[in-house]
């Protein structure tokens, strides 16, 4: 049987994933200094490592091409799902919010309400929720610019600290649901190699800290 | 501007060769076995009313049907499953036969996927349905034609796992929730997100049904689920339920079968249409399940028959691909080209006739030169060619590798 394979979103979320697979005691070095390499083995885990865009994780494992997956809630809530969400990773923390102009009531007035948004199923879900009808515009990024320059009333993004909105003259109106890094399994892969994932999702929680990290780690290769 | 007369619609796909091979492959072996248990092969049309998917029991959201209309306006679907048209048919035309009625059916369902995610929208299907048989050897019986179908592939490693959807739906009745808050909690066992089903049904408690509903998707593995299970579940209905599956895993494991089974008890797909044992099968290499089943005992009481039944659908395009990649799949090459000289035509199909019939397999070369035939016996790796004129002899194919 081929090695577990597990796809993990480019960027910060690649990054700390590398730092709590090696933090739980795996060697990542070949995922550190990849090359030009695109499956990484991670020699003392009995699993490989691919890196892919956050959508492309989700593409991956429903495909069950890759067993396992890490990317933001974001993306799942906006691509939908048919996979397991076993584990909320921890980090990667943000939020999903309606932000508006500052000092002007969003609600206010008869006129549909234009959106922008980088997440359009996620922003229409929650104004069906709430019974509101709006006009949904698509932006691929720096979603600020669209109330600033008149083409929307509003965005849904995603917010951190909130200082780009600031900056930009807008406020969090609303907030609509937390984001943070989770664990996605393949729903087959789970049933064929159960110990296997059980075995690493045990590890991933001390890492994370559920669990006591006194407990000897028996770095083995496991097979089902 | 014609661009679309060269390329099939987004979701379908032609099948060449070996593909087909692997498909026929199976559908001969499967129908063959299900002949063998006693069930009667069924026919339903590929185009049925909206009515019969949509009107007492949605079972099909809307959104993934195939839908068109008659010449009277009326709306049309392309049939998207194969259990709900025989269910129509078993309780219109045959209420009058002995129970149980078996029947099998080995047909394409058409189902509009959400696009580019590499699905096919039309996808073979063969499945029993056994109709009218309400006790639990009904449904041993299916477990093992389940798991005698996955063997006969020819695949080394599979899985079963089975549940009853009477635990999740004993659980949620117990619960003061509305009906989207149901399908939530419903949703999140599906896909044993466990941290927000947590969260979730935090505003339930204190209740023992919410505390059971969170370590559902947990219950899954071996033998060990049942104590688990046992020491979580309180209330009247429980023991009943865990002695049904018990006994569906005993059977199974008494098959020799222990290791290949499995409990999931947050099995909660399509917690509407299933009323008692459901299950899945896999195979290795495929990413989804390549055979579903369960007991449906409300399905033929909404075409006016009140019936318990109990069936599973095999995903034959699944099983297929899974065979390919195995390199299970060795097509029969031609073992001979016929050519013949001018005149001796007859005798040359004389020939074909003959060889064929001791089982070889013949090819008939239209052209007018032993040069291009032979070219081409090069080409398509035939091995030998027989000439046919005043005598009869065979020639190797040069450069023909050893096979």
């Amino acid at each position: 049987m081929r090695p577990l394979r597990i796809a993990l979103t480019k960027g910060r979320l690649e990054n700390k994933t590398i730092e709590l697979l090696e933090a739980i005691g795996y060697d990542c070095s070949q995922v550190r200094e990849k090359g030009r390499k695109l499956i990484l083995p991670v020699p003392n885990g009995g699993f490989e490592v691919v890196l892919a865009k956050a959508a492309d994780v989700i593409t991956y494992v429903e495909s069950g091409v890759c067993d396992l997956g890490v990317l933001g809630k974001d993306t799942i809530m906006e691509m939908g799902h048919s996979f397991y969400e076993l584990l909320d990773l921890g980090f990667g923390r943000c939020k999903f919010a309606l932000a508006a102009p500052r000092n002007r009531d969003f609600y206010a007035g008869y006129q549909t309400k234009v959106i922008a948004t980088k997440y359009p199923n996620v922003a229409r879900q929650f104004f069906e929720q709430k019974g509101m009808d709006v006009e949904l515009v698509k932006i691929e990024g720096s979603v600020e610019l669209a109330p600033i320059l008149g083409l929307a009333d509003g965005i849904v993004d995603i917010v951190e600290t909130g200082t780009t909105l600031k900056e930009n003259g807008l406020e969090v109106v609303e907030d609509v649901a937390p984001v943070s890094a989770r664990l996605i399994v393949n729903i087959a892969s789970l049933k064929l190699r159960k110990l296997a994932i059980e075995t690493l999702i045990d590890r991933l929680e001390c890492g994370i800290g559920h669990k006591n990290v006194e407990r000897e780690i028996n770095l083995t290769v496991e097979t089902d | 501007m014609k661009i679309y007369d060269k390329i099939t619609p987004e979701g379908t796909r032609d099948l060449l060769f070996e593909q087909c091979d692997a498909r026929r492959g199976l559908e001969r072996k499967l129908s063959g076995f299900f002949e063998q248990r006693g069930f009667q092969e069924v026919m339903t049309p590929g185009l049925e009313f909206y009515d019969v998917f949509y009107s007492n029991s949605n079972y099909f959201p809307q959104e993934t049907m195939y839908k068109l209309t008659d010449g009277k306006g009326r709306l049309l679907v392309m049939r998207p499953d194969c259990t709900i048209p025989i269910a129509r048919l078993a309780a219109t035309k045959l209420s009058g036969l002995p129970k149980p009625i078996r029947l099998y059916y080995d047909q394409p369902v058409y189902r509009n996927n959400p696009a580019m995610k590499g699905r096919s929208d039309e996808l073979l299907q063969m499945g029993v349905e056994l109709i009218g048989a309400g006790s639990h050897k009904g449904d041993l019986e299916m477990l093992e034609m389940a798991v005698r179908c996955l063997q006969s592939c020819g695949l080394a490693q599979f899985r079963i796992e089975i549940c009853s959807i009477g635990f999740f739906k004993a659980l949620i009745q117990q619960l003061e929730a509305g009906d989207e808050e149901k399908e939530q909690i419903r949703e999140l066992i599906e896909s044993k997100n466990y941290a927000a089903l947590n969260d979730f049904l935090d505003r339930f408690l204190p209740s023992k049904a919410a505390e059971a509903l969170k370590k559902l998707p947990g219950l899954f593995g071996g033998n060990e689920v049942f104590q688990q299970a046992a020491l979580l579940l309180d209330g009247e209905d429980f023991p009943r339920l865990l002695d049904e599956l018990r006994y569906i895993y005993d059977g199974l494991a008494a098959l020799g079968l222990g290791d290949q089974v499995m409990i999931d008890l947050g099995l909660v797909n399509q917690a509407e249409y299933y009323t008692g044992i459901i299950f899945r099968g896999y195979v290795e290499g495929i990413g989804e399940p390549v055979i579903s089943g369960g007991r449906y005992d409300s399905l033929m009481g909404d075409f006016g028959e009140p019936q318990p039944a109990t069936g599973f659908a095999v995903n034959v395009d699944l099983v297929a691909k899974a065979l390919l990649q195995a390199g299970e799949m060795k097509t029969k090459k031609t073992d001979l080209l016929i050519f013949c000289e001018p005149g001796c035509e007859v005798k040359a199909f004389g020939e074909l006739e003959r060889l064929t019939s001791l089982g070889l397999k013949c090819e008939h070369a239209v052209f007018e030169t032993l040069d291009e035939a032979s070219a081409y016996a090069r080409a398509r790796k035939i091995g030998k060619i027989r000439f046919v004129g005043e005598e009869t002899r065979d020639i190797l194919t040069e450069g023909e590798m050893a096979r």
